[in-house]
């Protein structure tokens, strides 16, 4: 069965307070998980993706505004690109995912339009 | 691998507290948080880096001047900081060498046993910095609630921000006045593991290990290399080499008669006796040095019933005599009561008229009922063994007391 691409934004909500900071202890595990998942569906994260830093420019056609906007509720703050069968893998790569346990996560999956493999 | 980002936490608050001074300590830890977090996905997404260590290093000494960049008035800090380590701060470098780390966590260590920090304060500020534990953990481990946890750190830190910068990093020398206190908080790091009652084994292991760590960092530097340090660790060593075998598959406390001696950790006990013949090469007495001597007779006694009794009892006297306390008169009556019968167990304590703090403690309680059962005073036994039940400060010990004290007597 063919797979089509999916676009992975990490659209997260401002974090609040620091009471839900993981300590090194819960970093280390955090991380084991992070390799654990990347190990078992390594055939189909096309692109790892990045973290976006929090600044940047919008553009349009009567100029160049400094954004996004910092009363934002949610800022698109990383991204990557993964492989599927239909939605409903892709979803189940995601959720798999373990910053989607992060305090304030909230991940949104798109087709791509025009990339069948 | 293990507890790496943990103990990489305290190496680097230690390391960059000493470059931007400890005022900062608050945006210090900030920063090694940031660095860890970076850590924990790009190192998870492209692979460890060739030297993992000093890529945090890198992350969090950048993130540190940024924000202190950004603060009011903090330029002439700055600059100094810049000056003394970074080189203008582009691609800094991290210690490199193990014994420059090592000096860098023993320095935080006694920071962190400044005499103008309360007491109560030092062992939560050394947890947090060089444990690296979160408020959260601390709390768990020292049962307590997070709030005081972060009371305490607060008082701690607010002692760090008064201090003048030139004496905030001091010549690890200079500060051998405070060796004492140093020696305590390891102590009482070490018996918030050993003498916990938490049900799981690996959080007071845990403690323990910590402050052995500790110490062998303190043993194997000039400043701490002396033989109250060598005693204390053999001391320590001696403890953790049992602290497995003092619980049952259940989790309820072993009596040490109980406890099967073949469990006992082998190489705890080889670092034990290694340290306690260190520990004996001058001619300073101390605590931990009575102690050890103790737990060496408990840990290479062929049995419970081969035990040298009579020795135990004279280091106990020794203890004494060191650290007067009305408990190790208690534990000499026991050795005593051990060695020579109930009844001249029962003379040690004659006249001793324990202290409020002892008199409600289930220990005292306990430990009469048990000698007066045994010397057949069978209604006073009965009356001490209901104030040691109600006193039991967990169901482990309270089970523990019931099988102890119901016993026929031999």
């Amino acid at each position: 069965m063919s797979k089509q691409k999916y676009l992975v934004l990490a659209r997260n909500q401002p974090s609040g307070g620091q009471g839900s900071r993981p300590s090194p202890e819960q970093m280390q595990q955090m991380y084991g998980a992070y390799k654990a998942w990347m190990e078992k569906f390594k055939d189909d994260i096309l692109d790892k993706g990045d973290k976006l830093k929090s600044n940047g420019r919008l553009v349009t056609a009567s100029g160049v505004a400094d954004g996004p906007f910092v009363e934002a509720k949610e800022v698109v703050g990383g991204y990557m690109i993964v492989s599927a069968e239909n939605y409903d893998r892709a979803v189940e790569l995601v959720r798999a995912c373990p910053a989607v346990h992060a305090p304030g996560a909230l991940l949104e999956i798109r087709e791509m339009a025009g990339a069948k493999m | 691998m293990e507890h790496y980002f943990r103990h990489e936490y305290g190496r680097l608050v230690a390391i960059l507290s000493r470059r931007v001074g400890l005022p900062h300590l608050e945006a210090v830890e900030d920063a090694v948080q940031g660095a860890l977090l970076a850590a924990l996905t790009a190192w998870a997404a492209s692979g460890i880096p060739a030297d993992p260590s000093a890529w945090l290093y890198r992350v969090a000494h950048n993130e540190l001047l940024g924000v202190l960049r950004k603060g009011q008035g903090q330029q002439r800090i700055l600059d100094g900081a810049a000056d003394q380590g970074a080189d203008g701060g582009e691609d800094p470098i991290s210690p490199a060498f193990a014994g420059e780390v090592r000096d860098e966590l023993l320095r935080m260590l006694f920071v962190c046993c400044d005499d103008k920090i309360p007491q109560e304060s030092r062992l939560v500020l050394a947890l947090k910095t060089l444990c690296g534990f979160s408020t959260g953990e601390i709390a768990f481990r020292l049962f307590t609630t997070e709030a005081n946890v972060y009371k305490r750190l607060a008082r701690a830190r607010e002692r760090l921000r008064q201090g003048e910068i030139e004496t905030q990093t001091p010549p690890l020398e200079s500060l051998r006045s405070r060796l004492p206190s140093v020696h305590a908080v390891i102590y009482l790091l070490f018996n918030e593991g050993y003498l916990s009652t938490h049900a799981e084994h690996a959080i007071r292991a845990e403690l323990c290990e910590e402050a052995i760590r500790l110490g062998t960092l303190l043993a194997t530097h000039p400043v701490g290399a002396a033989p109250p340090t060598f005693a204390l660790l053999a001391l320590m060593h001696l403890h953790a080499a049992r602290l497995a075998s003092r619980q049952d598959a259940t989790g309820g406390l072993l009596l040490l008669e109980e406890q099967d001696r073949s469990r006992w950790d082998a190489e705890h006990l080889r670092e034990g006796a290694s340290w306690l013949s260190r520990a004996g090469q001058g001619d300073e007495l101390t605590r931990f040095h009575a102690e050890a001597g103790i737990a060496a007779e408990h840990c290479f006694a062929p049995s419970f019933a081969d035990t040298r009794w009579d020795e135990i009892a004279e280091l106990y006297a020794m203890l004494e005599r060191i650290d007067p306390s009305p408990i190790h008169t208690l534990n000499r009556a026991v050795a005593v009561a051990q060695g020579r019968g109930p009844q001249a167990g029962l003379a040690v304590l004659d006249g001793v008229v324990p202290p409020a703090w002892l008199d409600g403690h289930y220990l005292w309680g306990a430990v009469l009922a048990d000698l007066h059962r045994r010397a057949g005073n069978a209604a006073t036994a009965e009356r001490h063994r209901d104030q040691a039940l109600t006193a039991a400060p967990s169901t482990a010990v309270r089970q523990l007391l019931q099988r102890r004290l119901a016993k026929p007597g031999h």
